[in-house]
């Protein structure tokens, strides 16, 4: 029994880390595939900008060694998330989270672009400060009860999580999944989008959207 | 069952239209007739398609497909009595759909409405605080397991009735016209579908009509419990009914408003929902 994300449908154990899917992950890692190859196939668009209070606009064109960047840190993303959601091991999916939240940086940050950059700094400290009660949260686990494995703190009579540690996992979620903001902030003064910062919203989205189901089962 | 999905498709964008016209009677002008957006999604349909040459080709038509491909996803989860987290997973991938809608197109107006989009994510937090408050009780996210905890307990409006108040709040928040509209409003042109015209419209009005429909039932019976089928009609467009009433009432918020006041509504929730857990 693995709490509300339904029973397991495939497991497979390296050792004491089992990597698993249950119908809910299982259709967390599927979107985050589908993105990925989005991310590997697509060209990025072609930025217009309007100059206010004319007729005039203008086209951006984004050169080919930021896009390769871009497209490197956006793939890495889609593949930590796919490992977020897979791993059977809180610790593991704190480090695959702390992950998505450094190839977020990378694809905010790869813009030439003073606001752009300021953002993807601002998000970083949020990030980096963030991996501490993410990290935390994940240690007290091992420390009050033995054990990282999702699978063994589902099982009935299975020392409890106390709360304020799920607390913590919670709030070093939120600080990595934090990159849509920033991302949004840099679109607005015009960095080129799709189809790299979409990552950004789906890795976020993913990571929260697992931790919800972590927390409410351990 | 595909004859079910059709039915939905086309019983969501009927509600839709019911929904427009509503409005437009209480404030006093005729409105479009209430098969209106059915009827826009055959025009889409046959009108001319093209792909902007600014778009990220393969993007701007994917999240077309993704569109329907996850909301037909939703419904047939509904249908099985599966994981109602499933369910609120798919509506805040919704979000990304329409971020990547608004991306993919190259489009100043696209993209503030999908860079809205992002920002208005407040507004999915009072789902999981619905989620753990339902969870206190039913001790079960499955949809058929709650369906069976209200034969036993009576329906859950009334046991937890700030709880189905945030789920309508959010349903308000993706009905058109709504106070919390920012992601479509009309200083942005159409917002993040600004740019998707023809058959990608006609794919993305299918998508409304289906997540109308599927958003609707799955409140019916979280909150209400198992209902023959023509009530669960008729309890849908009553509920269309009151959505329109806020719609036509309250004026849509400026970005910034929109965000303090879901926010303001997910602290209330949190509280409540913290207050119920510590008195079981």
């Amino acid at each position: 029994m693995i709490g509300i994300g339904g029973q397991p449908l495939f497991m497979l154990p390296f050792g004491d880390i089992v990597l698993y899917f249950t119908p809910f992950t299982l259709t967390l890692f599927i979107l985050a595939l589908v993105f990925t190859v989005l991310v590997i196939i697509s060209k990025p668009e072609r930025q217009i900008d309007i100059v206010f209070g004319g007729d005039a606009y203008l086209a951006k064109e984004i050169s080919i060694s930021e896009m390769k960047f871009r497209r490197f840190m956006a793939i890495a993303c889609g593949l930590a998330s796919m490992g977020a959601m897979v791993t059977g091991d809180i610790f593991d999916f704190a480090l695959f989270t702390s992950l998505v939240g450094i190839c977020n940086v990378g694809i905010v940050a790869a813009v030439k672009s003073r606001h752009v950059q300021n953002a993807a700094y601002q998000y970083g400290l949020v990030a980096m400060s963030a991996t501490v009660p993410l990290f935390a949260g994940a240690a007290i686990v091992a420390a009050t009860t033995g054990t990282l494995s999702i699978l063994e703190l589902a099982l009935p009579g299975a020392t409890k999580v106390p709360l304020f540690v799920k607390a913590l996992l919670t709030l070093g979620v939120m600080g990595e999944g934090m990159a849509p903001f920033y991302a949004a902030k840099a679109e607005m003064f015009r960095a080129p989008g799709a189809p790299y910062v979409i990552m950004c919203s789906l890795s976020s989205l993913l990571i929260f959207l697992r931790v919800i189901e972590v927390v409410l089962t351990v | 069952m595909i004859h079910y999905l059709l039915f939905a498709v086309f019983f969501g964008l009927l509600l839709l239209g019911i929904h427009r016209k509503v409005i437009a009677r209480i404030q006093r002008r005729p409105g479009p007739p209430v098969w209106q957006e059915i009827l826009h999604m055959f025009k889409f349909s046959f009108k001319s398609t093209w792909i902007p040459q600014t778009a990220s080709e393969t993007l701007f038509v994917a999240v077309v497909l993704i569109a329907i491909g996850i909301w037909t996803a939703a419904f047939f989860i509904v249908l099985a009595g599966g994981s109602l987290l499933i369910i609120f997973g798919i509506y805040m991938l919704h979000k990304i759909v329409e971020h990547g809608f608004g991306l993919s197109s190259g489009s100043p107006y696209g993209k503030f409405g999908g860079v809205r989009s992002v920002i208005s994510a407040a507004s999915e937090i009072p789902l999981f605080v619905s989620v753990a408050a339902i969870t206190l009780f039913t001790k079960s996210l499955s949809i058929s397991d709650i369906i069976a905890y209200q034969e036993v307990s009576g329906p859950l409006i009334l046991v937890i009735p700030l709880v189905a108040v945030a789920m309508y709040m959010v349903i308000v928040s993706k009905m058109p016209f709504g106070p919390f509209s920012i992601v479509e409003s009309k200083e942005l042109v159409s917002g993040y579908k600004t740019e998707h015209f023809g058959v990608w419209r006609a794919g993305l009005e299918i998508c409304n009509g289906l997540k109308t429909y599927v958003l609707l039932m799955t409140f019916i019976l979280v909150f209400i419990g198992a209902v023959p089928f023509w009530l669960m009609l008729v309890l849908m467009v009553l509920i269309v009914v009151t959505l329109s009433f806020v719609c036509a009432l309250c004026p849509m918020l400026s970005p910034f408003d929109s965000v303090t006041v879901q926010t303001l509504i997910t602290a209330v929730m949190i509280v409540y929902v913290a207050l119920l857990w510590w008195l079981l």
